[in-house]
């Protein structure tokens, strides 16, 4: 059969070179075949998760801080200093969370979907116009985010004043400076070309850019099992395929980044400096608590428990 | 371009359009005027309000600095709401864009033929997609999704995109109807087939 | 698929349909003949066209344009312009290009400068005995250059989805952008001339002086519009909503040239304009979709086998497929579709990525006023309200230019690569 797949980015970025490696896994065990559809050409996030839901297209690359307005609990990808920073304890954690695996996937299927596979695209830093070393330093700095609470909330939190903008506005805006920063994965940050227009990069370890791979639901029931298990394995393949890519990818971002424009000074935050960042996020987990409600609080707590079981089994 | 009984300027004035409905009909004429009443109201106040908090929206972040997260939320509601509210509207004035240079080039019975032809299929093609803009609204309403800043479900932004449809299939229908009761050449039940005589309105 | 569906559109497009039934019938032919999907799609992707929050520009300018047009503002712009140029031959043509050419380089799009700059031009010109053929014409296509010069939304999808330098873009894009602008001038000049469109007497510089004073107010439309973007106040499409608020304090409450009842007049004929306008969008949207979802480009694509391709060949073969394109489909998308299928062909070809988006992008521009389905094209429709042959009557002349722009880019790269490479010292 074909398979139609879509992203939310181009098919040289993260998410396509994870789709790229699943296409050729299925392509390569079975007569199947797997038609890719990168950024846009589809329609954009919202939209395609739809397609997913109604079973036009039989998988979709579904970041939760836009399945959020579908799934509220999947806004916990979006707060600050909950990921782990370590790249080992990431790789463990989205594997074995049983939070994740058992508890939210259980709230994809009610929403027609079925969860394959979720893995980190890469950490978020600030590009900026001016240097930040402390929430201080955002003070009255215009910061472009996504509009959705939690990232409001958590610009709010650090001091900065959170704007929002459609994506297609952000580089002219921060050319003519209507803002004065904004986060991304780096990766996306060197691909978008934001570093043309802002001059400092600023590591502050808030956050990972989270995506999911989600399938129409009837169409994974309904496959055989061998099906399933190529899917399955397929997703694995994948997935260790991305955490390797992903070695590394920050710092080539950066290094090309660097390339193209010698002057950007790049900042990693010492845990000093991202302590009063850490205290700031305390309230956001509160209002994301309060906010969302539901599950909220449990999977923040399944989180944490989780994520001490990655740490303890890394560290082995 | 080429009714030559409707005198330059002499058409029917387009914001008083004519009604289809006489006799025993009356009631369904006061409901017809009601609603292009109410179209009309609900284009000029989305205009206006999307205006409104666009220009709040520079001043808030510019003066206060504080940005109205609202704003690109409700503006794509209006948006929808205008341009489905407009559908019926722009088909009730016969303002929908056409390419009309071979039907123009026809003798006055074919074109007579042909905007019937026209009118049916396209009441018939309204229909349709306003059966599938109903399933659509309510597979968003099952979805359950929420408009992160508005907090509103996002189903009820949708809801005017089946009416829509359905009132300017309506429109068309009785377009064909008004041309196969009366003798001109009508491009809307009100409308007749000339461009003179929209010009100088709106 | 593509050639029932392309058959099917066209018929009925020739046969008088309103605008929308070829392209909703495009995706009925997709949707109930060969695709096994849900129709509610259709649906779903009519309303993604019209999301786009770039498009609230359309409506706001559209009000604004029809504002200062009732009221006192727009004539007393044109008067005091025509004060300075309107002796000269095609004084007042070259004048409307070169306002579009502004204009659409502020604002970056192309269907708000046909509105702003075509209503209050358009009846002008008449006056002064220019054809409306040509006038409309000029209008549609002179708005092409706002594509070119930034800020560009194509210029910035295209640079995200190929990798390549935005700011060297928008740099390369001046070059053809003011090239397209000399020719059109000298159109102007050249039809002013040949058809006699009489000229006035050369005025004093005492009526200038008191012309340039009666439009002092009007004058902050562009110090706002320029200042406000390029000073970081706001964003062009919000822009357009301060024009709004601009027009409405000169109109109402300076000149006090309007009444309330007459705002809600306004008001409402926006938002027909606007509706006649979106639902071709949103239609056009779900075709495009359906010929994405098909993976029809690929297809046809494929089987031209551009492998082996010169430098000149592939740029041909991109000029074509994106001309060819944009006649059909929404502009983005068909950057969207398109750039990932040419970008390992241009890589092997070794050609420089920041051509190639100067090319689409003009490409995309052409497109946008090219018959059949092109947004200008029915924008001005909508705007004017003349049939869609009267807009497109003149238009050849115009094509026939900026095609010839596009072989001037193929074969001399330097009239784009000059800029970026003295900018940036590559
Ligand atoms: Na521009
Ligand atoms: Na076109």
């Amino acid at each position: 059969a074909t398979w139609k797949y879509s992203l939310e980015e181009a098919i040289d970025e993260v998410q396509g070179v994870y789709a790229t490696k699943f296409k050729e896994y299925i392509e390569a065990n079975s007569d199947n075949e797997v038609q890719i559809f990168p950024f846009g050409t589809l329609g954009e996030s919202n939209d395609t998760t739809e397609l997913a839901q109604m079973g036009a297209i039989q998988f979709a690359t579904a970041s939760p801080g836009f399945t959020g307005s579908l799934i509220p609990e999947l806004q916990v990808f979006l707060l600050p200093y909950v990921l782990p920073e370590e790249h080992a304890v990431l790789a463990d954690f989205y594997q074995t969370s049983e939070t994740i695996n058992d508890m939210l996937a259980a709230k994809y299927e009610d929403k027609s979907l079925h969860l394959v596979d979720m893995y980190p695209e890469g950490e978020v830093v600030m590009t900026t116009k001016e240097p930040v070393t402390s929430p201080a330093d955002l003070d009255g700095v215009k910061v472009r985010v996504m509009t959705s609470p939690m990232l409001i909330e958590t610009y709010d939190a650090f001091g900065a004043t959170p704007t929002p903008l459609p994506w297609g506005e952000v580089y002219g805006a921060l050319q003519t400076n209507i803002i004065q920063g904004q986060e991304n994965p780096m990766f996306f940050v060197e691909s978008t070309k934001m570093y043309e227009v802002t001059d400092y990069i600023t590591y502050a370890g808030h956050n990972n850019f989270t995506t999911a791979v989600v399938a129409n639901k009837s169409f994974f029931d309904g496959l055989s099992d061998e099906d399933k298990t190529l899917v399955q394995e397929a997703a694995n393949a994948a997935y260790e395929h991305i955490m390797d890519y992903q070695q590394g990818l920050t710092e080539r971002s950066e290094a090309k980044i660097l390339e193209a424009k010698p002057s950007m000074t790049v900042t990693h935050l010492t845990d000093e400096q991202r302590a009063p960042f850490r205290e700031a996020a305390q309230q956001v987990r509160e209002a994301f608590v309060n906010e969302v409600g539901g599950d909220a609080q449990a999977v923040l707590d399944g989180f944490e428990a989780d994520i001490e079981a990655s740490k303890a089994r890394v560290a082995e | 371009m080429s009714e030559s009984d409707a005198a330059p300027g002499g058409g029917p004035d387009p914001t008083e359009p004519r009604s289809q409905f006489s006799g025993l009909l009356k009631p369904l004429a006061w409901i017809d005027g009601a609603i292009a009443r109410f179209e009309a109201v609900v284009l000029a106040i989305g205009v206006m309000i999307m205006a409104t908090v666009s220009v709040a929206n520079v001043i808030g972040r510019f003066v206060l600095g504080e940005s109205l997260f609202f704003v690109e939320e409700l503006n794509r509601f209006l948006i929808v709401l205008i341009t489905f509210v407009g559908l019926g509207y722009a088909a009730r004035m016969g303002r929908h864009i056409r390419m009309s240079a071979l039907y123009d080039s026809l003798p006055d019975r074919a074109r007579k033929i042909l905007m019937i032809v026209i009118c049916l299929v396209t009441s018939a093609v309204m229909f349709v997609l306003a059966w599938y803009a109903y399933i659509y609204v309510v597979s968003v309403y099952d979805t359950g999704r929420i408009a992160p800043s508005l907090r509103i479900p996002v189903y009820l932004t949708f809801v005017w995109v089946p009416i829509g449809f359905v009132i300017t299939g309506i429109q068309y229908l009785l377009t064909a109807v008004a041309n196969l009761t009366r003798p001109d050449v009508y491009i809307s039940a009100s409308v007749v087939d000339t461009y003179e005589d929209t010009e100088t309105q709106v | 698929m593509a050639e029932v569906m392309i058959s099917v559109m066209v018929v009925l497009l020739l046969l008088g349909f309103p605008m929308m039934i070829p392209l909703i019938a495009g995706c009925f032919v997709a949707f109930f003949i060969f695709m096994p999907i849900p129709p509610e799609i259709m649906v779903q992707q009519m309303l993604g066209g019209i999301r786009p929050a770039a498009l609230v520009a359309v409506p706001m300018f559209i009000l604004a344009a029809d504002i200062i047009t009732k009221g006192h503002s727009a004539d007393r712009l044109i008067d005091m312009v025509m004060r300075y140029v309107g002796h000269m031959r095609g004084g007042l043509g070259v004048t409307a290009a070169a306002s579009c050419a502004l204009f659409g380089a502020v604002s970056g799009s192309t269907q708000a400068t046909v509105v702003a700059i075509g209503s209050p031009l358009r009846p002008r010109m008449l006056e002064a005995g220019y054809r409306d053929s040509f006038t409309l014409a000029l209008i549609v296509n002179a708005s092409d250059i706002a594509m070119l010069i930034p800020p560009s939304i194509a210029m910035i999808i295209y640079g995200v989805i190929s990798g390549t330098s935005i700011a060297e873009l928008f740099v390369a894009g001046i070059g053809p952008g003011l090239l397209i602008l000399v020719l059109f001038a000298s159109y102007c000049v050249f039809h002013a001339w040949r058809h006699d469109i009489p000229t006035q007497p050369k005025a004093t510089w005492q009526e200038r002086l008191k012309a340039t004073r009666d439009a002092l107010w009007p004058l902050g439309f562009p110090v706002i519009v320029v200042g406000g973007i390029y000073g970081g106040i706001f964003s062009p499409t919000e822009a357009a909503a301060v024009c709004v608020a601009y027009a409405f304090v000169l109109e109402f409450l300076i000149f006090r040239s309007l009444k309330w009842a007459d705002l809600f007049e306004i008001a409402q004929s926006t938002g027909l304009i606007t509706a006649v306008v979106f639902i071709l969008v949103g239609a056009g949207n779900a075709f495009s979709w359906a010929i994405s979802f098909n993976q029809i480009p690929q297809e046809i694509l494929g089987s031209i086998g551009l492998d082996e391709a010169s430098a000149i060949m592939v740029l041909v073969a991109i000029s074509i497929a994106f001309f060819i394109g944009c006649m059909f489909v929404d502009p983005i998308v068909v950057i969207l579709v398109l750039v990932p299928i040419f970008a390992p062909i241009v890589d092997s070809a070794g050609i420089d990525p920041v051509l190639v988006g100067v090319i689409i992008t003009l490409q995309v521009a052409i497109g946008s006023a090219t018959p059949p389905f092109g947004c200008d094209i029915f924008t001005a429709i909508a705007i004017f309200k003349r049939p869609y042959m009267d807009v497109i009557r003149g238009t050849p002349p115009f094509v026939v230019m900026l095609l010839g722009v596009s072989v001037a880019l193929i074969l001399f790269p330097q009239i784009a690569l000059f800029l970026p490479q003295l900018a940036f010292g590559k």
